[in-house]
């Protein structure tokens, strides 16, 4: 079907191009090719049609339990997690780039970490600012000098990217710590299968289904070596954590248990699981609980949530934790403006994803222009993620920036600011009609000492409110099905034995 | 000169605990002014006693006691070597500052040039800088002797004034505090000056002609400051002190909170009773045949099953005087 060059379908009709890249429309608003199908089928679709998919989505979220908190309202409880319908699709090339960019900041990151935690060559060297390090929060001085195993600190990240308006991938920020959503990846696409079953097998879309199996592998790489059948589990801090569906989700899908702390033991500085049977050892913890809680005697004395004695069977090498203690220092939020140059300083490499300009509040003269632009930038803290504690300059009230002022002047080095960028927009199903949303990516990249994976695609994050650049699920974001396309070389090859099979 | 050092630690509880985690600095460290020759840990209930070098470099012991007990005691038992240090000369030339900064930018001293939790920057302590006039007129190891006796002059030793967990503010309003107290002020005054200063757990070996006003049965805390081309030297501000042969070092830290003798949590709703006994002698004399302990000070850690209790700074009995 081709396009008329004036206008757009009815089912178009509220999608506006803005300064943003567009996914699927080009500036002329013709559909890009790897959209056209999409596009075609959306035009064949009638709106109720597509209404009663979108109820049929949500109702299989419901049915599945799929919710989680938002902090910080009165009214934050559960709730379900918003999908929209329509997938955001990525061509082979495109990822191609997202895949080694990935591969590349995740090794350097690791790199850096194990730098830090031993001799600080970056420091000495002055690559990085030693205040930097010991001004972060997440900084363990108690990690100095140990062992982790196999040198791996950051098993999984999850790497936040945006589309700029020149239409590259730009990493906005790193997850080092305990990322989550990958549970929503796994789910969106069971939910997309069955909502849009034709259209999901016709487009060559790159499986993702094998996530639990890659990370299940990457935690027994952490296993004592020649473990023939490490014992490891999921460290959750409970119900009522934002995450525990997926804590659930994960430990569910690879077999294992899922434990609080209070399942756990500490003896001669070896970590058991009590079960019905008896004390069992643990060897390997996916824990998704933060450092700070992680245990009561090394770290915080009032924490609930962890294991006495945890770090100690760490220290002694009993015990494997993914992530390691002590990651934080790495996706700190000021760190993020040096890695380009970390990458470059550990892997002689210039980074493949750009960073997104950033402004160090710690720095004199580049404070001094936030302050002078607060209307124009997006402030966050250094040490916090989920898009709490965030300023948006360009949709704040003046209060607001008064607010951030102080609290800038207050502590300089917990803030950093980055110009709004204009994140790009895909095609949303809003009550029956089609219309643009901004959105993310956070692929998931799982780091052992042999291979990285990333499952192709990842989770897209949608800013459900028209003009929105908020995405973060914390501040009412939804997500949507990502679609990584086969290389269509192989594809034609694949349809190709397929046929003739049939 | 070879000591014999005993340190009793003994916890009771007013209900049965279990699950207890301890972690000990307590032995004496090695280096080129002091040997430990044997060091021995035990308690009771056993325990199977793991040790570890912190990041530090401090020896840690760990232990676990899983069943129900109500009583803990460790005992610690140290034979030391300590020399003399070096004799200091009268002072430093006035371009030790300068070499001094060629050293702290070249290596790693970033911890123990900032402030710490218990070395924080107050008014207080501006105004008491002021007073001393803590500066760099004067070269480093003068401008060290005069804080370390302005400390002592202008502070009267008063044991059970301030808290093991108190801020320097307390004893520089009251003007009067132990050990523990002096030292963080002084590390505080002293790292203002860009001098690497840290805190120093351990003991003094008191001799009635010296007139110590530390406590003698008591663990000892003092300071330790980097001097060019002369190292770490130790100042005990409690005493008016040049740390030498009657010191004897068990852990180093930024402040306290890297160094207590014991930190430790457990599973229970009980209320622990702490006492202390410590003695120093030499290893030539025999073993005392009483020891004493501190007065028994309850400590308020409850915690309801099955929360974790914590030990750590509530020790008030630990407090170094």
């Amino acid at each position: 079907m081709t396009l008329p060059a004036t206008g757009l379908p009815e089912r178009f009709a509220a999608y506006e191009l803005g300064a943003a890249y567009d996914e699927m429309f080009t500036p002329e608003m013709r559909p890009r090719a790897h959209y056209q199908t999409l596009y075609e089928s959306l035009l064949e679709l009638p709106p109720e049609e597509m209404r009663r998919r979108q109820e049929a989505a949500d109702l299989s979220f419901l049915n599945q339990g799929i919710t989680f908190t938002v902090y910080g309202r009165d009214e934050g409880t559960e709730r379900i997690f918003p999908f929209d319908l329509l997938p955001r699709i990525i061509t082979h090339a495109e990822w191609d780039t997202v895949e080694r960019g990935l591969t590349q900041r995740i090794t350097a990151l690791n790199l850096f970490l194990k730098d830090l935690y031993h001799h600080g060559k970056i420091l000495s060297d002055g690559v990085v600012p030693r205040e930097l390090i010991y001004t972060c929060k997440h900084f363990r001085r108690d990690m100095r000098g140990l062992q982790v195993r196999r040198d791996i600190y950051v098993s999984v990240a999850g790497i936040d990217l945006i589309r700029t308006p020149d239409g590259s991938f730009a990493v906005l920020e790193d997850n080092l710590r305990v990322p989550s959503g990958v549970s929503y990846m796994l789910v969106n696409r069971q939910v997309i299968m069955r909502v849009f079953p034709h259209l999901f097998r016709n487009y060559g879309v790159r499986p993702i289904d094998h996530y639990s199996q890659a990370l299940l592998a990457t935690l027994r790489a952490l296993a004592p070596d020649n473990h023939p059948d490490p014992n490891i589990v999921v460290l959750t801090p409970g119900v009522y954590n934002s995450a525990y569906f997926e804590h659930a989700f994960l430990a569910r899908q690879m077999g294992l248990e899922l434990v609080e702390g209070r399942d756990l033991l500490l003896h001669d500085n070896v970590v058991y699981m009590r079960t019905t049977a008896g004390l069992k050892r643990v060897d390997v913890i996916y824990r998704r609980i933060d450092d700070d809680f992680v245990d009561p005697l090394a770290f915080r004395p009032d924490s609930m949530l962890g294991v006495a004695g945890l770090f100690n069977a760490y220290r002694a090498g009993n015990v494997a934790l993914a992530n390691a203690i002590g990651t934080g220092v790495a996706d700190d939020k000021a760190m993020y403006a040096y890695v380009p140059k970390i990458i470059k300083y550990y892997l002689g490499e210039d980074a493949i994803l750009q960073n997104v300009d950033t402004y160090l509040c710690g720095d004199d003269s580049q404070r001094a222009y936030v302050l002078a632009n607060l209307d124009k930038m997006v402030v966050k803290p250094v040490g916090e993620s989920g898009g709490y504690g965030m300023l948006i300059g360009p949709h704040s009230t003046r209060k607001q920036q008064e607010e951030f002022r102080h609290l800038i002047s207050a502590t300089p080095r917990n803030y950093i600011a980055q110009p709004t960028v204009q994140l790009s927009c895909a095609p949303c199903s809003v009550d029956g009609s089609v219309e643009p949303r901004h959105i993310d990516l956070r692929p998931y990249v799982l780091h052992s000492a042999e291979r990285t994976t990333i499952v192709p695609g990842g989770l897209t994050r949608v800013a459900l409110t028209k003009g929105s650049l908020v995405v973060n699920s914390s501040q009412g974001g939804g997500s949507k099905d990502t679609w990584v396309l086969f290389d269509p070389r192989d594809r034609i090859d694949g349809e190709t034995s397929r046929r003739s099979f049939l | 000169m070879h000591y014999t050092i005993r340190h009793i630690t003994r916890f009771h509880y007013t209900h049965p605990v279990s699950e207890s985690l301890t972690e000990a600095r307590m032995q004496p460290i090695t280096d080129a002014n002091q040997r430990c020759l044997n060091f021995e840990l035990s308690t009771s209930p056993e325990a199977r006693i793991m040790s570890y070098r912190d990041h530090l470099g401090n020896i840690v012991h760990n232990f676990d006691i899983p069943g129900h007990h109500s009583k803990l005691t460790i005992t610690a038992k140290a034979l030391v070597d300590v020399q003399d240090p070096a004799p200091l000369p009268d002072s430093l030339p006035i371009s030790a500052w300068k070499e001094l900064d060629s050293i702290v930018s070249r290596d790693d001293f970033y911890e123990i040039l900032v402030p710490s939790p218990f070395t924080q920057a107050t008014p207080l302590l501006a105004e008491f800088t002021r007073e001393l006039a803590v500066g760099r007129d004067d070269d480093p190891l003068t401008l060290l002797h005069r804080i370390n006796s302005g400390i002592f002059q202008r502070f009267d030793y008063a044991p059970q004034t301030t808290r093991v967990d108190s801020p320097i503010d307390d004893a520089l309003r009251a003007r009067k505090g132990v050990c523990q107290d002096f030292s963080h002020i002084m590390i505080a005054l002293v790292r203002q000056v860009g001098i690497p200063c840290r805190y120093v757990s351990g003991y003094l070996f008191h001799r009635t002609e010296d007139h110590d006003r530390s406590a003698a049965d008591s663990s000892h805390a003092w300071v330790e400051a980097l001097l060019p081309g002369i190292g770490w030297v130790g100042f005990d501000p409690t005493n008016n002190l040049v740390a030498g042969g009657r010191h004897i070092r068990v852990a180093v830290g930024c402040d306290y909170a890297d160094v207590p003798p014991t930190r430790g949590v457990f599973k229970g709703q009980a209320k622990s009773e702490l006492s202390v006994a410590v003695s120093v002698l030499p290893s030539t004399e025999p073993a005392p045949t009483q020891m004493n302990y501190s007065p028994i000070l309850s400590i308020g850690s409850h915690g309801a099953e099955p929360d974790w209790a914590s030990e750590e700074f509530a020790q008030q009995i630990q407090q170094q005087q």
